[in-house]
């Protein structure tokens, strides 16, 4: 009786699940009518990254939550293991984000905020609500260009290696963090990311981190960014300088009001 | 005061606007753009909707017309929609002086914002001019249709015709246009550049762009609307490196009756041209002296403290 139930349930099972096996293989992603992967949308991911890169406990304002590095550690020189220290000490000023500057690149791809992708044969641009950030990658086929440069979202350059978009990122400050707990990196900053679409509504965003002044080689996190499919959903605004600004003046006016 | 700050703001404006100082600059006016008359603005805007009658334009593989590309506004300056007298006493400003200019204001003919009497008092380098902060110089978007008329532009049109993203150098600003029908956005989400919605009417591309926090001003003089202002722009190809640019601005609040804006966006062509990253709030030391001298940030009640 035993044996003969298992053995039916496995015939049902070898039954469903026999003629979708390609489809689980190949789940189907919409594509652009040249046929590359269709990334266009509003994204955002559900990972506790932009609070810390690597495995940590709740703390107050702070939901716990598992490290996105690949390995677990970030391969710091022994001086910058002291400075991530220290900047972990003084957060709550010394981060660049509470003064309301652009979060610099990958930090921006990983705010609680959504960001939206847009496409044409050229270019892949990437808006974001948070400081109204802008990444104009170009699939052109342009190099880029010479440095020394020193943006704040650096410069992006992509090309498609099979459906896999691939950008390659130079020309960063020293000013900008890699999350609220004080990891950080210098104007050396360069950045390989690839976007996988592995369904229609979930990208793999991998980025390798290379940065010889900082760190001992290069390093990867992977995540996940989620579609948001809210019917009604749009890319709002949240920009944070403005928004100290706009308390500013209301607070001014009160006083001399 | 006010004489200090206005150095000031001068001064800050200046520094602020360096890279926007080309369009500025109205020696530089074309005398012909498209075939059609620079002399006015109106005389150019009456010639172009003649020339978008006839004009076809390079199109997108699905029909539309073809507006990708880096653009620059041409018959603009960002000292004042209505236009800056010969006679005008700023043109001799020592540190930033002003340049003579015929208005951008096609509609009403005589070239002037209809404003209630209250908000004509404020603009038209009014109490906004004298004390009130540009808030352009908080780091903010300059705001629409500012954007249009200051620094380079690029307009993407994905080929799935969802959405037209136009992108501008000017404060990192880009403007998400989605087009045809999407469900309605509460009155109470506002943004800076506000949200827009697009359409084609015939090779005209609509933007109707509503949930704006009025803040923004259209110009160094401090003219205005406020958070109840919808905007209606008009995108049209009159030759194959021209946009004719229109915008209608409706605010029952300030004006009396809607009123109209023109001029032309021309292709930029020097070639590797590409936006570059204009941050602006990283490296900004000027408004602690601004608030120092007394400026302050917006004139009445914010729509947000209500």
């Amino acid at each position: 009786m035993r044996h003969g139930f298992s053995s039916s349930i496995l015939v049902a099972a070898l039954l469903i699940s026999a003629p979708r096996a390609g489809i689980a293989q190949a789940p189907a992603i919409p594509r652009m009518p040249d046929g590359r992967p269709n990334l266009q949308g509003i994204w955002q991911v559900l990972n506790t990254a932009a609070w810390d890169l690597q495995d940590h406990s709740a703390r107050l304002g702070v939901p716990a939550g598992q490290g996105v590095v690949d390995g677990t550690e970030i391969p710091y020189q022994p001086w910058a293991v002291k400075r991530k220290q220290e900047n972990f000490a003084a957060r709550a000023t010394a981060d660049p984000e509470t003064k309301g500057y652009l979060p610099g690149v990958p930090r921006i791809m990983y705010t609680p905020f959504p960001f939206q992708i847009f496409q044409t044969p050229t270019h892949v641009a990437m808006t974001f609500e948070y400081a109204q950030g802008v990444r104009i990658i170009y699939t052109n086929g342009t190099p880029h260009p010479e440095g020394p440069i020193e943006w704040w979202l650096g410069d992006s350059r992509g090309r498609w290696d099979g459906d896999t978009l691939v950008v390659d990122v130079v020309h960063f400050t020293d000013q900008t963090w890699l999350d609220r707990a004080g990891n950080f990196h210098s104007e050396a900053l360069h950045l390989v990311e690839r976007y996988t679409m592995t369904g229609p509504d979930h990208i793999t965003y991998e980025v390798t981190v290379e940065d010889p002044k900082v760190f001992t080689r290069p390093w990867k996190m992977t995540m996940l960014l989620y579609r948001r499919k809210e019917p009604n959903v749009r890319l709002l605004e949240y920009v944070p300088g403005l928004l100290m600004e706009e308390e500013q003046g209301e607070l001014e006016r009160r006083k001399t009001n | 005061m006010h004489r200090g700050l206005a150095t000031i703001v001068t001064f800050v404006a200046a520094m602020a606007a360096a890279a926007s100082l080309a369009a500025a600059q109205e020696s530089g006016r074309p005398r012909v753009i498209a075939g059609c008359p620079t002399t006015d603005n109106l005389a150019f805007h009456t010639c172009a909707l003649q020339k978008a009658k006839t004009f076809n334009p390079p199109r997108t593989a699905s029909g539309r017309p073809n507006l990708q590309g880096y653009w620059r506004g041409r018959l603009t300056q960002a000292f004042s929609v209505e236009g800056v007298p010969a006679d005008d006493p700023l043109i001799k400003d020592p540190i930033m002086p002003w340049v003579a200019a015929p208005p951008e204001v096609i509609e009403p003919a005589d070239g002037r914002i209809p404003y209630q009497p209250w908000a004509a008092a404020l603009g038209r380098r009014g109490v906004n001019f004298k004390e009130y902060i540009d808030p352009r110089t908080t780091c903010s978007t300059a705001g629409i249709p500012r954007l249009a008329l200051q620094d380079a532009g690029q307009i993407l049109q994905p080929p799935t015709e969802d959405h037209i993203l136009w992108l501008h150098d000017d404060h990192h600003q880009f403007r998400a246009i989605a087009m045809g029908q999407r469900p309605a956005v509460g009155r109470d989400v506002k943004a800076w550049n506000g949200l827009s919605r697009g359409r084609w009417d015939g090779n005209t591309l609509v933007v109707e762009t509503a949930n704006l926090n009025g803040y923004t001003w259209l110009d160094d003089s401090g003219n205005f609307y406020t958070d109840t202002a919808r905007l209606t722009e008009r995108l049209t190809m009159i030759d194959p490196d021209t946009i004719h640019y229109e915008v209608t601005l409706e605010d029952p609040t300030v004006y009396t009756r809607p009123w109209r804006l023109a001029w032309a966006l021309v292709r930029e062509k020097e070639p590797g041209f590409e936006l570059i990253e204009e941050a602006c709030r990283e490296g900004e030391r000027s408004l602690g002296r601004l608030r120092e001298q007394g400026a302050r940030f917006y004139f009445g009640v914010p729509w947000r403290f209500r």
